[in-house]
């Protein structure tokens, strides 16, 4: 009865991998999601009641757990096919992308974002961050595709 | 009545059918879907995790709501235009697949959930800020939205792993070998591309034996 509903099928054939991008999708909504309401603040939008900084602090927790997740998810994700995955170009270029992002979110980004810094350099780093992350995820996409 | 012709002929109308068609511009919209996804997606999952006293909780509920608002608003406009293109390239496709009606009765319920808790709950949170609580309705409405929004990724997602059925009723042509479920193993490993690929009148490509 359950192998013959939609849902049965997904179950008993190969769930995980579904499972693992529902996870995936869920965990980068919060994770990205986070970063931009600090980079919209750093453009002067948004959540204006406090500081950029403060923003930060009331949301790394949060930008934290969904890295995690979507690491791990897609970690999982990976490891189902790894040898078809490793010489997919988008993929490279979005592990790059994950890299270059994750270090600038909590460096450069984190640093211009805690201090007092010009309108002009704070939009920018802002900016940078929302590019980085938009990369990630096409990049993510292409995989499918290229 | 069926629906049936009426997405048929969405999808073979010559826009979607070069949009479906198109391996660079079918994707950058599903970018700016996911893109959306991402950026306002966070944005109502932290609304409900503010009015759940999980994230936030310094900042007063109803500024929080009211600053994000209008964030909402046009990320959602662009997700659900992103969402309608998608859908067109690919309505015939969708006809059959449970998971892309479990989705708009999901978006269905997410507007009735506007209706019920937008004034009650959304727009009458100044009171509770001042008391310094969160109503219980206001509770229930964020882990509702929560679950109907988690749900909605869930079954978009699920969408690309739908397999028709086979048999003397399955309109076979309509459907593409690749929209059916990925099943993974050493022996069948077949190249996780979504239905996308299919569609464009290519096979998965299979990894060669070594």
């Amino acid at each position: 009865m359950i192998q013959a509903s939609p849902l049965g099928d997904a179950l008993s054939a190969g769930w995980v991998f579904p499972t693992a991008e529902c996870f995936h999708i869920s965990a980068f909504a919060l994770s990205i999601g986070t970063i931009a309401l600090v980079d919209l603040r750093m453009m002067g939008m948004g959540l204006r009641r406090y500081t950029a900084a403060r923003l930060v602090e009331e949301t790394e927790l949060w930008t934290l757990l969904g890295l995690v997740i979507v690491v791990f998810s897609g970690l999982v994700l990976f490891a189902s096919q790894p040898r078809i995955y490793l010489p997919n170009p988008a993929l490279r270029f979005k592990i790059a992308a994950l890299l270059l992002a994750i270090l600038y979110n909590f460096t450069v980004h984190r640093r211009l974002a805690m201090s007092d810094v010009s309108p002009m350099m704070s939009r920018l780093a802002a900016g940078v961050s929302l590019l980085l992350w938009l990369s990630v995820v096409s990049g993510g996409l292409f995989i499918a595709f290229v | 009545m069926s629906l049936f012709p009426l997405f048929h002929w969405l999808q073979s109308s010559e826009f979607f059918a070069a949009l479906s068609g198109s391996q660079l511009v079918y994707p950058i919209v599903m970018t700016t879907h996911l893109a959306c996804i991402a950026v306002f997606g966070g944005m109502i999952l932290m609304t409900d995790l503010r009015l759940l006293g999980l994230a936030f909780t310094s900042y007063p509920a109803a500024e929080f709501v009211g600053s994000l608002r209008i964030w909402k608003r046009i990320g959602f406009c662009i997700m659900v235009a992103a969402g309608l293109l998608l859908f067109g390239a690919k309505a015939e496709t969708y006809y059959g697949n449970p998971y892309f009606w479990a989705k708009l009765t999901l978006l269905a319920l997410v507007g009735v959930h506007a209706m019920i808790f937008r004034s009650r709950v959304y727009g009458n949170l100044a009171e509770p800020d001042r008391a310094g609580v969160t109503s219980a309705e206001a509770k229930v409405a964020a882990y509702i939205s929560l679950a109907l929004w988690i749900g909605i990724l869930c079954m978009g997602r699920l969408i690309a792993y739908y397999e028709p059925p086979r048999g003397p009723f399955a309109t076979a042509p309509l459907y593409f070998p690749a929209a059916r479920l990925r099943v993974f193993n050493e022996t069948d490993t077949v190249l996780p591309l979504g239905d996308r690929r299919a569609a464009s009148g290519q096979h998965a490509r299979r990894a060669g034996p070594d």
